[in-house]
């Protein structure tokens, strides 16, 4: 029990700092770019100052925070951060259902953490301004097409996870590593038009505290970021097993 | 195989393990056992310690250095 415990603090202070560095540079660049004329209504501010740059930017602090992260508590908890990772290593029989449970509490609970901090360190506009990061689709882009947005990019997500990491024929070492680059370089095509959360708790944190703080209210798009990245996990963790089960010969 | 610490020695000792490091020889007298710490799992799973330990038969010489002496 007191195992599981120190795990949920990991897996919390994990999506915290997901949050507080991820979801914090999307806010930072909306920041900046107040003001900005962004030309089209597809660009809210984001991209304003650079294109894609602002994009691959923000793919960056995401990719970088998230290897460090598996680096220094992969091996506390696993640093899922991310609910959709929890419930698609429980679907394919990896992972206990009750300690799932409780690291998804924990991921939801921490995301909400590193929003708060975030919110206390840069002040009111990365609220009001910067929305705290929050994730929603982007003008002219409809409910289902988001949701489909959000499954092939955590689909992209999971098989990386299932083969760098959890196949044991993975070589050891660089899962922090090319999970976070993978991350990175889906945000840079799927944030302009989802904000490319993957996470259910990464859209979760900004969304509750923005709510607490007078932000902008998006809790309509919510299931968006519950639906897109579970169905995208789970379907990507069996189609591995099935591509790459025992039995599948590798070169 | 003789023991290479005691052939150092000037002693003639029969050999009963290899060190695993160095490979040489050593007597009973000379053979270090060192029992590692085991960890199943690792990212995306918590690493836990298994019960069972690795036993490692090392020289004096490379025992020091494991143990940073």
């Amino acid at each position: 029990m007191g195992d599981l415990v120190k795990r949920c603090i990991a897996e919390l202070a994990g999506t915290a700092l997901l949050v507080y560095f991820g979801a914090g540079a999307a806010a930072i660049t909306l920041m900046i770019a107040r003001g900005t004329d962004t030309g089209t209504p597809f660009n809210i501010g984001i991209g304003a100052l650079g294109g894609l740059g602002d994009w691959f930017a923000i793919g960056m602090a995401f990719a970088i925070v998230i290897a460090a992260v598996i680096y220094s508590m992969g091996r506390v908890s696993g640093a899922h951060i991310n609910p959709a990772v929890t419930i698609a290593l429980w679907a394919t029989k990896r992972f206990p259902a009750g300690e799932a449970g409780a690291y998804i509490i924990a991921q939801l609970a921490g995301a909400a953490l590193g929003s708060l901090l975030f919110a206390a360190s840069a002040g009111m506009d990365a609220v009001t301004i910067g929305g705290l990061g929050a994730t929603a689709p982007f003008p002219g882009i409809g409910y289902g097409q988001a949701i489909l947005a959000e499954a092939i990019g955590t689909f992209v997500l999971m098989m990386v996870i299932m083969g760098i990491a959890v196949d044991k024929r993975a070589p050891p070492g660089f899962a922090g590593l090319v999970i976070g680059l993978t991350v990175g370089g889906v945000i840079t095509t799927i944030g302009n038009i989802t904000g490319s959360s993957l996470n259910t708790a990464r859209t979760f944190g900004p969304y509750l505290i923005d709510s607490l703080l007078g932000g902008p209210s998006l809790w309509v798009y919510f299931p968006i970021y519950i639906i897109g990245p579970i169905i995208g996990s789970v379907v990507a963790a069996f189609f591995y097993d099935y591509l790459a089960g025992e039995g599948t010969a590798t070169a | 195989m003789k023991c290479y610490v005691c052939a150092q020695e000037g002693r003639s000792s029969d050999a009963v393990a290899v060190c695993i490091v160095c490979g040489m020889g050593l007597c009973r007298e000379h053979a270090m056992r060192e029992e590692l710490d085991m960890w199943e799992g690792g990212y995306p799973f918590p690493a836990k310690k298994v019960k069972a330990k690795i036993p490692r038969i090392l020289c004096p010489e490379c025992y020091r250095a494991l143990r940073g002496k």
